[in-house]
């Protein structure tokens, strides 16, 4: 065990450690306790509580509808980033070094150019290419967006996989798609599960590139961000109290799903 | 009878440097082949070349009689069992085995009845679930090599399969792998920097130096009759004489060494009369007497070191006209002291000239 610091008392430490995390959860358990307020604005004391916001959620067609628009541009920006990641970073691990830096920079870059910087300027090129507003153009932002995460994911697995695994294929009698197929994409399978649950996530949680280059129909973050500007109510803590379940519980799954793998 | 493998005038090179020069190499169908060399001499390179996994930047290779150094490693019928196995880590044991019989498109209790077959063969029945990361070394190394065999190769090539196990597991293996050479009856290259390991296991031994082939025959000749300084030196142990050479009479040469004439089998090469040769003399060739015998040729000296190796007793002894050679006896003969002065004395076709 190595220790820094070690003329503070450890206490200090640990207090610290402590108030980050109440300053991490308490907003979101307050945003969970409040949508079991019975009343209809938001504040404290809770005098009463009710399930009755979430029955409301459950029956907002809106809500719904936005949840499913969401999820299927999600589905599709995560099919689009795994085809494209999975291509980038076979093609970056066959390159020589300059290629490979290059290749692998100009692939990345969207992961570190700010959303707003990169919905704009995506706005402007669709509009240049005569594309209209709208789902296709939000997965195409999205998928920018998700790729350089499928890149690094599986880059860092294909990484780790022993070089005459292929060979062994090949040598039993695989042609080069086949021994992609049957060895190459199961040894990938964990990456890809990573990489595919984070394109989800992304793109369910994108709002900045969603609001430059939607359409008329919304997304859940849409929805939600003109609920509150149509005024706070505990309803908005019932909807984003489930979002937020939702999608921890895919998050830790995945997690959980590929520590298993790189332990095996 | 047609070689089963045929290397023919066969150049590698990666870049400008050479890792394969002018090879041309023939093996019999049946035998168990060992490459053996130090390391980088172009072993790997010369069996991924007839995998498949490398191109030859010159010349043929022939599998049954057919050329294939242009077609990838699925056309073709050989198989390769590699040093770290290479086991494909999300199939369990039994479809690991099964995979090249599955590419093969046979039917799937065929293939089910001949995985089973070839696990039988090794032990491995019992095994046939498992994953490979929950085996042991010695059990990859066997399904690897059932893996390998189950689609019937004309040839199967192993490349240093057994460096990865500890001494006595390598034994066993190696009495194994032999076995079921002789079962199946294939034809096994065998790829090792081992030479114990080498002469043990193999029909015909195949040196190789520096991208070259310095010698190829079976164990006895290579280690008998090294035609090299390499091949002397790589194989075993061994003394080497080196002088003027004064006569030659039949087979045999008369050297001037360091003042003493000595007696070496000429091996087929015929050094100008004259010229400086050497000559490798095995330390186990040597026979140590206390008394100068009477009708050969013998050399006097004084043991200054004793190596006792169990099985044998290794002596030194400098010699009268300043050199120093090596001798091995026999554990019977313990009594040999260092200090002694005795007489060293071997038959004269057990010194073999050498090329260079
Ligand atoms: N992919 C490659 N690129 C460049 N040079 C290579 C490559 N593979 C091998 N070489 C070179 O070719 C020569 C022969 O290599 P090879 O792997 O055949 O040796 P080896 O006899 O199998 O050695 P070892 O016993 O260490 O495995 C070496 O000098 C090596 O550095
Ligand atoms: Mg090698």
């Amino acid at each position: 065990m190595r220790s820094y610091f070690s003329d503070i008392p450890k206490t200090a430490l640990q207090a610290s450690y402590w108030l980050f995390v109440i300053y991490l959860l308490l907003p979101l358990a307050l945003m969970m306790a409040i949508s079991f307020k019975d009343a209809n604005f938001v504040a404290f004391p809770i005098d009463k509580w009710t399930l009755k916001w979430y029955a409301q959620v459950l029956q907002d067609r809106q809500f719904l509808e936005a949840c499913l628009y969401s999820i299927f541009i999600a589905l599709m920006t995560t099919l689009f980033a795994t085809i494209v990641g999975v291509w980038i970073a076979l093609l970056i691990s066959t390159e020589g070094m300059i290629a490979r830096s290059v290749i692998f920079a100009l692939a990345c870059l969207p992961a570190v150019v700010p959303g707003l910087i990169n919905a704009i300027s995506m706005r402007i090129f669709i509009r240049v290419l005569d594309i209209p507003t709208g789902t296709g153009a939000i997965i195409l932002g999205h998928t920018v967006h998700a790729v350089p995460f499928v890149v690094i994911m599986v880059l860092t697995r294909l990484r780790s996989m022993p070089n005459n695994l292929v060979d062994a294929a090949r040598d039993l009698g695989a042609d080069s798609f086949v021994a992609f197929m049957r060895v190459t994409l199961p040894y990938l399978a964990p990456a890809l599960a990573g990489g595919m649950v984070f394109c989800v996530l992304t793109s369910i949680d994108d709002f900045v590139r969603t609001f430059f280059l939607g359409g008329y129909q919304t997304t859940l973050p849409m929805l939600i961000f003109a609920k509150v500007q149509g005024g706070m109510s505990p309803e908005i803590n019932a909807m984003a109290t489930l979002v937020l379940i939702v999608t921890a519980a895919i998050g830790l799954y995945a997690e959980h799903l590929t520590r298993r793998s790189r332990t095996r | 009878m047609q070689p089963v493998v045929h290397f023919r005038n066969v150049n590698k090179y990666y870049g400008s440097s050479l890792a394969v020069d002018n090879l041309d190499l023939a093996i019999e169908p049946g035998q168990f082949v060992t490459l053996l060399g130090p390391s980088g001499c172009g072993k790997s390179t010369t069996l991924r070349m007839l995998g498949g996994f490398e191109m030859p930047t010159s010349g043929e290779i022939f599998l049954d009689g057919q050329e294939i150094s242009q077609l990838p490693p699925n056309k073709r019928n050989v198989n390769i069992v590699f040093q770290d196995y290479a086991l494909f880590p999300h199939l369990n044991v039994r479809r690991n085995v099964a995979f090249g019989l599955e590419l093969k498109g046979m039917a799937s209790d065929a293939i089910h009845k001949r995985t089973m077959e070839l696990l039988s063969l090794v032990k491995l029945t019992d095994f046939a679930e498992r994953m490979p990361g929950q085996l042991s070394g010695g059990q990859r190394q066997r399904v690897a090599l059932m893996r390998a065999l189950a689609p019937n190769p004309n040839v199967l090539l192993l490349d240093e399969p057994l460096s990865a196990l500890d001494a006595k597991l390598r034994q066993q293996m190696q009495i194994e792998l032999k076995s079921i050479q002789k079962t199946t009856g294939k034809t096994f290259i065998f790829v090792t920097h081992d030479q114990e390991e080498a002469l043990t296991m193999s029909d015909v031994v195949v040196v190789m130096n520096a991208g070259r082939i310095e010698q190829m025959g079976d164990p006895h000749t290579l280690y008998a009759k090294p035609r090299s300084r390499f091949v002397a030196n790589f194989i075993g142990e061994t003394n080497f004489i080196e002088g003027k050479l004064k006569a030659v009479d039949g087979g045999l040469a008369a050297i001037e060494w360091n003042g003493s004439v000595v007696h070496a089998n000429l091996n087929g090469h015929g050094p100008a009369v004259g010229s400086t040769v050497a000559a490798a003399l095995r330390p186990e060739a040597i026979t140590v007497i206390s008394e100068k015998p009477a009708n050969t040729i013998a050399v006097s000296g004084q043991i200054t070191q004793r190596i006792f190796k169990g099985d044998h007793t290794s002596l030194t002894v400098s010699l009268a006209n300043g050199q120093s050679l090596v001798a091995q006896l026999d554990p019977v003969a313990l009594s040999r002291v260092t200090g002694d002065d005795v007489w060293l004395t071997w038959r004269e076709s057990d010194a073999v000239v050498l090329a260079d």
